[in-house]
């Protein structure tokens, strides 16, 4: 069916745009609007389940729950990438922050080529 | 002979082996800087005791972000105009460092690699050469820049690759990382065959096959965001 590639497609496009634009501000700002779209979706769908199921049809993927399983499991996708991407964030400034720590505490051999026996380490 | 050389070694948790083999290369080497990654043994008292200076990290962060911290103490020390990555189990020879050293002074290439996989790679573990040998094949930048071992520690390299080094994958997917800059900033590399003595201590702290996977899933995503 056309809507399982277009669904595919747009899958992907937004990949890529989600990884070449993760943590400005648009993506930021679009990843909101995506989550409140999502929620309104949501809503939508407990209140009116036959317009969900109709729309469903009209898309040619079956019961509206498909749709909102695909929904989900999108979302979801897109939450494990963003969370993966943050810690990597994260990380990076940790070791920022811990290399300058090294940095500014480092130990030159008292006397440089000969060994050190009594050394103590802080 | 090497005073304007700095050896980078990375340490986590190599207390039986540290000493040994920093004392066996400071007699080649004098200038050694040993970054402690955290360990939760005695490598740091070891390398206390030897002559090499030492960095240590407050926190385990990684082989990638260790790396990264000696390159940017050796840099910052007076004098210093070549780099080598070298490996804190004994596994790298001092013999193939100075052969290295040699091709880099000639100064043809920007950066000099070890491969295991010139000669023969009969001393190579099986698991360990199926591992190194898929990495290469999955990377078009390691065939376009012809190397045959991506994940090699033993690298030499002068003051501009060491000046422009930024190693942001902490773990390690730095071996890819470094390749990758080497693409964007042009750097020329050569490999020089080198011996890796496989000792049932390396062996058994030595990456497994399943860390491929992670390096593979983080050259990925990297990939994806260049």
């Amino acid at each position: 069916m056309l809507i399982q590639y277009v669904l595919i497609f747009v899958a992907g496009w937004l990949l890529t745009v989600f990884l070449r634009n993760h943590g400005t501000t648009r993506a930021s700002a679009g990843a909101k609007i995506c989550f409140l779209g999502f929620v309104v979706f949501s809503v939508f769908a407990v209140l009116r389940p036959g317009d969900i199921s109709a729309l469903a049809n009209a898309l040619g993927v079956g019961r509206g729950t498909d749709l909102l399983v695909y929904a989900i499991a999108a979302g979801f996708a897109f939450m494990s990438l963003h969370t993966y991407l943050r810690f990597k964030e994260l990380q990076l400034r940790q070791a920022q922050l811990a290399r300058a720590v090294a940095l500014r505490d480092a130990r030159e051999p008292q006397t440089p080529g000969d060994s050190v026996v009594d050394a103590e380490v802080p | 002979m090497y005073d304007d050389t700095w050896l980078i070694v990375p340490v986590y948790n190599e207390e039986p082996v540290i000493e040994q083999v920093i004392r066996e290369t400071l007699e080649s080497f004098p200038n050694i800087v040993c970054v402690d990654d955290g360990s939760r043994d005695a490598s740091a008292e070891r390398v206390a005791r030897t002559g090499a200076h030492l960095v240590r990290h407050p926190i385990n962060l990684g082989q990638g972000a260790a790396l990264q911290t000696g390159i940017e103490y050796a840099r910052s020390r007076p004098g210093a105009r070549y780099f080598v990555t070298f490996d804190a189990d004994g596994q790298h020879q001092v013999a193939d460092v100075r052969r290295m050293l040699g091709r880099l002074r000639e100064g043809s290439a920007d950066m000099v690699v070890g491969t295991r996989f010139r000669s023969s790679a009969r001393h190579i573990p099986r698991s360990k050469r199926l591992l190194l040998r898929t990495v290469v094949a999955l990377s078009p930048r390691l065939r376009k820049l012809r190397l045959t071992d991506a994940h090699n520690g033993l690298r030499v390299f002068g003051r501009t690759v060491a000046d422009t080094m930024h190693i942001t994958c902490n773990g390690m997917g730095h071996a890819s990382e470094i390749v990758a800059m080497a693409a964007k900033n042009g750097w020329a590399i050569v490999e020089e065959p080198v011996t890796i003595l496989y000792t049932e201590y390396s062996m058994a702290k030595g990456q497994s096959l399943m860390n491929g996977v992670n390096i593979l899933f983080e050259n990925l995503v990297a990939g994806a965001r260049r």
